[in-house]
């Protein structure tokens, strides 16, 4: 229902580059771009009033999760000609194709990651979640489509950056709750240098309880009253909020960048540390002058030491 | 010899005497600048500056005053009570409400024209141009498009402004020069825009077409002559004797009598006598009369779409459109002459624009920074732009999904990716709009009682009067749009297709029919040739000159072509034939010649018109070496003529040389966008056999363009597919 801003948050590419693709989609792509792939293939809806993109970008498409797949093998009838039929409105649901362990077998056996997350899981988590028990308008027919764009989806990988993992998942967030951008608003006033906190932390951080799953992120999105308002859950040595964020720097990055300098002054500060790094780097400043006074002392102290014993020969 | 060095001086004596001499000399510059440059620049240019007088602008008594207020309010309160009441019940239960409201005290205090309090508490029984404006407005707040909000002197941003110079040196156009340079993006910029280059339907430039009277002897009136106005200047808020030429200068500016001919009150004023602009003569020459009334001055409001139309509903529906309301009153004495042939026939009214129906204001969309107003950021033809670099589009209010009531909404929202708006929503042109003018064989309009441009083709109609080009927003320098198929194939050239070429057998019958009547007048006119011509511009060409056009098409336009992304835009076909200084000449043209109005108009003797334009003074300091070095060498290589600029003065002894007249060698192709309707263009309009589109000249493929001429194959998704490269 509400995928929305998409067709004006991503970039499209035209339809005539996708032949210089080394991954050549599925055949039947053809017929249905000639008009998904129209950049504004989209209307307003007369009930919601919101914007419903029709818009495929093709080479997003491509490189999203499902980009070998056919577009019947999820849309399978009713498509037959322009205008579709009535029934091809009805929805898809995720957890038709990716319920049982099927799927998660041919991933290993195509020596793929295991997945890290379980759809059966997804869903019940999901039906916990103010989005799906909320009586609000706005919420109603929510479904996994609402977030995610199956045509565009990607798994945010390990080594991603941070800025801009935290970047694109709060944009699915502020693609409804846009209001939260007024600088007017009240709701987030106790965050001091809000703005700056949602560069650096996803909504999700404050707004899933900690998954039990084993799971990373839970799909129970908490309403507002049973949200974390409390500075502690991320400004302290245990905290377990920030670090599901953290599981995405690589292994490598934190290799070549030398663990001191990443944990010091990575992108969003060592866990339990002052989270200000003009106030991390004069607290180092003050270690390294302190050494540098005992080295010199001590130095000058072994001059002394040698000019009395020669003296005194 | 030890005596201690004496105290130095800061400055040697010679140092000081130095300094002393260059001071001196700075101030013998400066002042021959103020005081010399100016009529030395004024007798160079052969151009005359005078105090300004206005036989309108009286001072009326204080008696005077009150009865012109109480007409005023009166007149004011009657409009907008009738508007109000416009669609209830019967005339008589209409006018019953009218003088209710009329003499209700809330509407008497919103609708009372408000300079009459201004005037009256300051005193001011007079107009008297600029000067009374700028008492209060002397300063004016404007605000930036990035919000940022600026205090500036009210006289340097309009005399700075398009609307009075014609003309910009700035960068920032989407034009392109046949050489591939943007126009003025470098370091050396010339003036470009209207004054120095020809009307839209050329004839005449600003600078010799300025102001023009003209006897016409109408046969309805038995030999008597009336004398008509003519000229540039009537369109143009300059009050004086021709162009703001001193603007052209990197130095030196207009003098202060100039800047108090501005007319502030044409688009200020809601009551402006249009009949009191006409061109008068004096003792210095000929200029333009306004309205200096003190009526006029006291109906200031804010700027109505009445106030713009005044002058460009000349160039949208153009002077014959029966809505033009300016065209309803051509001068209490020499009337203007009207342009009956349409230069774009797009009109903006309540009755032909679904924008102008709905009460959009035209500073709606071109939303002015004070008195810079823009006209957006496509461009194709060269008129100077105030502020190339503000957007003036659809998208501001509709975005990019319009269309809400269709079943096919999400497809026709589809579509904007690859049609600009207006190339559904103008469906036709007025039927007077102007395909081809022969300025060189004119005829006699016998209700006018002059001799006129004959239009050999007019065409409102899609396909003939115009058509269908990829446009990204760049033009040429002689107004031809440039894009391309998004998949950048070299099979779309439209400056060797479609504007050089006119196909149509119907229109091609017409141009044919109008060779046969002209040669009854002309018995020197081949006919077959005529036509040809007319409608294949290109074989006027010597083959060597055909092969450095494509090649210079290929080599400096192709890459400007694929720039950004183009989409289909409709575009108004034109071309004239005119004299030209085939001296001069490129593989994209020749420099035209301009006509004297006045003779042209009275013998319809072309030749001797060119003649007596030539002339001018500023068209032989064209033809001298500091023009040529100041800017016509630059403005030739846009032209795409790269060796310069030949000054060979083509009159000698009286007689014209290297002078032939021709048709120009590529139609330029005008953009519209007014006149919208709002019930847009079917599918089928387009795809389908005898569809409005020609898409092999747009460059599709021939089985692509069967496939979109085929709506049964596009709605089709279960087909063969194949592959189509």
């Amino acid at each position: 229902m509400m995928l929305a801003l998409f067709l004006f948050t991503t970039p499209i590419t035209a339809v005539t580059n996708q032949a210089h693709s080394a991954m050549k989609p599925p055949e039947d792509h053809r017929a249905c771009l000639r008009c998904h792939a129209m950049k504004t293939l989209a209307y307003r809806d007369p009930l919601s009033k919101k914007i419903i993109t029709l818009v495929i970008d093709p080479s997003g498409f491509e490189h999203s999760v499902h980009g070998q797949l056919n577009c019947r093998e999820c849309h399978e009838q009713h498509y037959q000609r322009y205008p579709h039929s009535e029934r091809a409105r009805a929805p898809l649901h995720c957890v038709k194709c990716h319920e049982d362990g099927k799927k998660q077998a041919q991933h290993q056996s195509n020596h793929q990651p295991p997945r890290q997350y379980q759809f059966t899981t997804i869903e019940q988590e999901f039906k916990r979640s103010v989005h799906a028990t909320s009586d609000e308008p706005d919420a109603q027919d929510f479904n996994c489509h609402s977030c995610h764009n199956p045509h565009q989806f990607q798994r945010s990988q390990i080594g991603k950056p941070l800025a801009q993992v935290v970047r694109d998942d709060n944009a699915i967030c502020l693609s409804c709750h846009e209001q939260r951008f007024d600088s007017l608003e009240t709701t987030h006033a106790w965050l001091p240098r809000r703005d700056k906190h949602w560069q650096a932390v996803r909504c999700l951080e404050c707004h899933t309880p900690l998954s039990t799953t084993g799971q990373p992120v839970s799909h129970q999105i908490l309403a507002a009253a049973d949200s974390k308002v409390d500075c502690v859950n991320c400004h302290s040595q245990d905290a377990q909020l920030l670090t599901r964020l953290y599981q995405y720097r690589s292994q490598e990055d934190v290799a070549r960048t030398g663990f001191i300098a990443k944990a010091v002054f990575n992108d969003a500060y060592i866990i339990g540390m002052s989270r200000s790094p003009i106030i991390d780097f004069i607290g180092l400043l003050m270690i390294a002058l302190t050494a540098l006074v005992l080295i010199g002392h001590g130095w000058g102290r072994y001059r002394a030491a040698q000019q009395l014993s020669r003296g005194s020969q | 010899m030890n005596d201690p060095a004496p105290v130095k001086p800061l400055l040697s004596h010679l140092a000081q005497r130095r300094l002393l001499i260059i001071s001196g000399i700075l101030l013998i510059v400066f002042i021959a600048y103020r005081l010399f440059y100016p009529p030395l620049f004024d007798a160079y240019v052969g151009k005359t500056n005078a105090p300004l007088t206005y036989a309108n602008s009286q001072t009326v008594t204080p008696q005077a005053f009150e009865l012109l207020a109480r007409d005023l309010s009166h007149q004011a309160r009657y409009q907008k009570a009738a508007a109000i009441v416009a669609t209830d019940q019967d005339p008589f239960a209409r006018q019953v409400k009218i003088e209710m409201l009329m003499n209700t005290a809330s509407f008497v205090r919103d609708t009372e024209p408000t300079h009459i309090k201004y005037f009256r508490q300051a005193g001011i029984r007079r107009y008297d141009g600029p000067k009374t404006c700028l008492g209060c407005h002397a300063t004016l707040q404007v605000t930036h498009s990035d919000g940022r909000i600026e205090t500036v002197n009210t006289l340097d941003d309009i005399v700075n402004s398009v609307h009075f110079k014609f003309q910009s040196t700035s960068s920032g156009f989407s034009t392109y020069g046949y050489d591939g340079r943007a126009v003025n993006s470098g370091q050396r910029r010339i003036p470009v825009g209207k004054i120095d280059r020809a009307c839209g339907i050329p004839g005449s430039f600003t600078w010799t077409g300025w102001a023009a009277l003209v006897k016409s002897r109408p046969d309805n009136a038995q030999g008597a002559i009336e004398i008509r106005s003519e000229g540039c200047g009537q369109c143009h808020i300059g009050g004086n004797y021709q162009p703001a030429t001193e603007k052209m200068m990197p130095i030196g500016d207009v003098p202060n009598e100039a800047k108090a001919g501005l007319d502030c009150l044409i688009c200020h004023a809601a009551n402006y006598d249009m009949n009191q602009r006409y061109v008068i003569q004096d003792e210095y020459g000929l200029r333009w009369n306004q309205d200096r009334s003190l009526q006029a001055a006291l109906s200031v409001a804010p700027v109505t779409n009445d106030n713009c139309l005044r002058c460009h509903q000349h160039n949208m529906g153009g002077d014959a459109y029966i809505h033009n309301q300016a065209a309803q009153n051509l001068g209490e004495k020499h009337r203007r002459l009207l342009h009956h042939g349409a230069k774009r026939g797009n009109p903006f009214s309540p009755e032909d624009d679904r924008h102008a129906t709905a009460g959009i204001q035209c500073t709606d969309c071109h939303i002015p920074e004070g008195h810079k107003i823009p006209r957006g950021r496509l461009g194709v033809d060269l008129v100077a732009n105030d502020l190339p670099n503000k957007e003036v589009s659809c998208e501001q209010c509709h975005s990019q999904l319009p269309h809400n009531h269709s079943k096919d909404k999400a497809l026709l929202n589809g579509h904007i990716t690859r049609l600009a708006c207006e190339t559904c929503h103008i469906k036709q042109l007025e039927e007077n709009n102007v395909v081809l003018r022969d300025w060189v064989h004119p005829t006699w309009n016998a209700e006018e009682g002059v001799f006129q441009p004959t239009d050999v083709y007019r065409s409102g109609a899609v396909g003939t009067g115009f058509t269908f080009l990829w446009f990204n927003g760049n033009g040429t320098f002689l107004a031809n749009a440039l894009g391309n198929h998004p998949n950048h194939n070299l099979n779309y050239n439209p400056l060797m297709q479609q504007m050089v070429r006119i196909d149509d057998a119907g229109a091609i019958a017409a141009i044919r029919a109008k060779a046969q009547e002209l040669k009854r007048q002309y018995p020197e006119i081949d006919v077959e040739q005529y036509v040809r011509t007319a409608t294949d511009p290109l074989s006027q060409l010597s083959p060597e000159l055909l092969a450095k056009r494509q090649a210079m098409i290929e080599a400096n336009l192709r890459s400007v072509m694929n720039q950004g992304e183009s989409r289909i835009y409709p575009f108004k076909l034109f071309n004239a034939m005119m004299y030209e200084d085939m001296g001069n000449q490129g593989p994209f043209g020749a420099m035209i010649l301009p006509f004297d109005y006045a003779s042209y108009y009275e013998t319809g003797d072309p030749k001797a018109a060119v003649k007596k334009a030539l002339q001018d003074p500023i068209v032989q300091r064209m033809y001298q070496l500091p023009f040529k070095l100041y800017m016509m060498d630059e403005f030739m290589a846009y032209f795409g003529v790269m060796d310069g600029w030949q000054p060979n003065y083509p009159l000698v002894n009286g007689e014209l040389k290297r002078v032939e007249a021709h048709w120009m060698r590529q139609m330029g192709t005008l953009m519209v966008n007014h006149g919208i309707q709002g019930r847009g263009r079917e599918c089928k309009d387009c795809h389908a056999l005898n569809g409005i589109m020609n898409y092999e000249a747009l460059g599709y493929s021939p089985e692509r363009a069967a496939e979109l001429r085929d709506l049964d194959v596009l709605t089709q998704v279960e087909l063969p597919f194949v592959d189509r490269k």
